[in-house]
């Protein structure tokens, strides 16, 4: 099986036969449970390329073998290292599956691992073409608000936001489905060279800040219209 | 986290807080957004073409209490300022006056781009100082 170069674990010394080894969870020598590789990434945990497309059952089964070796009960009678280690690869473990698991969580996680996406570091666009609907909508809510205050009747304003509302639907579902057709190129692209797949994340980030964007909104206008 | 006292004094009353007729000649409207947080913050100029001076300053954003405070201490400062004066204003000043804690920083980063853009599009609607400036700077 070919495994993506950008997927395999760099090599590490067993702590327990002082092998140098190339496993992902156990020591392929003497069968103890491995130190947390340093930089370690969610995908290499599950010994996956950064692909994607994930098959959801593969996952899923995988994540149970793991979880059941990893599991701190099989390490009851272990030694303190041992026991917690298992203890914090368990916890990485979920924390790996649950990202991943999540088709825009894992969108999120890949740009940050391949340093496309990093907190504070690099500034985020917002959408320009977004942002003058955005505003009106966001007065709009307050216009709704302030005539909720005042008593007045919201009949027009509540219809108005209805439609607001199903428009900004629709743009998550635009969104939902670009950002399917760049995860497709990402793949396609995993071998290729460095300029294409800086351009496809670009297109990434790009659609996950929309995609926030909207989010937001249809968050904060189906809350205000609950409450009417 | 707690905000600052100075926060909290613009949050609760915020200066300048309206709009200017977007379609005046002599108004510069910057409409900008942060994606991290969905906020979005609307700043608007009233700029005299003969002195370049800044008349009037308008916000509007909705956002955090952090936005709130960066966008009405924006406008206070760009008031009776130079055009050039304005732009010259840094995020790093509106972090300090305000004591903004880091993961606040973006919306300091808003307000700042939101004074370049709200000049930005007074410029552009005299058409003429655009072309001027960008000869300068080549």
């Amino acid at each position: 099986m070919s495994i993506s170069s950008t997927s395999t674990n760099p090599p590490l010394v067993c702590w327990n036969c002082h092998e140098r080894t190339l496993g992902t969870h156990f020591c392929p020598s003497c069968g103890k449970l491995l130190q947390l590789p340093q930089r370690i990434d969610y995908f290499a945990l599950f010994e996956m390329p950064r692909k994607l497309w994930i098959e959801m059952n593969g996952l899923e089964q995988k994540f149970l073998q793991l979880s059941w070796k990893l599991h701190p009960d099989n390490f009851v009678n272990a030694t303190e290292q041992e026991r917690e280690l298992s203890l914090k690869r368990s916890s990485e473990l979920n924390d790996a599956y649950r990202t991943l698991r999540d088709p825009v969580s894992r969108v999120e996680y890949l740009l940050a691992i391949e340093g496309e996406r990093k907190e504070g570091e690099k500034k985020q666009q917002a959408p320009p073409e977004l942002l003058e609907e955005v505003f009106e909508l966001n007065e709009s809510l307050d216009e709704l608000r302030e005539a909720k205050a005042a008593g007045e009747d919201l009949a027009e304003l509540k219809a108005g936001l209805e439609s607001a509302e199903k428009n900004f639907q629709e743009k998550l579902g635009e969104v939902d489905k670009q950002l399917q057709a760049a995860a497709h190129k990402w793949d396609a692209a995993l071998q290729g060279d460095a300029a294409t797949r800086k351009k496809i994340m670009a297109r990434l980030n790009e659609l996950l800040n929309r995609r926030s964007y909207i989010r937001n909104l249809v968050t904060n206008v189906a809350k205000e219209l609950a409450e009417v | 986290m707690a905000y600052s006292d100075k926060v909290v004094d613009h949050y609760n009353n915020p200066r300048n807080v309206g709009s200017l007729p977007k379609t005046d000649p002599n108004v510069g409207t910057g409409l900008v957004g942060a994606p991290e947080c969905g906020d979005v913050m609307k700043l608007q100029m009233k700029i005299n073409p003969e002195t370049q001076v800044i008349e009037e300053a308008k916000f509007k954003t909705f956002g955090c209490g952090s936005a709130i405070a960066s966008s009405s201490l924006a406008t206070e400062w760009v008031k009776g300022k130079t055009v050039d004066e304005a732009l010259a204003i840094k995020n790093t000043d509106i972090v300090r006056e305000l004591s903004l804690p880091p993961v606040k920083i973006h919306c300091s980063v808003l307000a700042e781009d939101a004074i370049k853009a709200a000049i930005g599009d007074w410029k552009k609607k005299h058409g003429v100082e655009v072309l001027i400036s960008e000869k300068a700077s080549h």
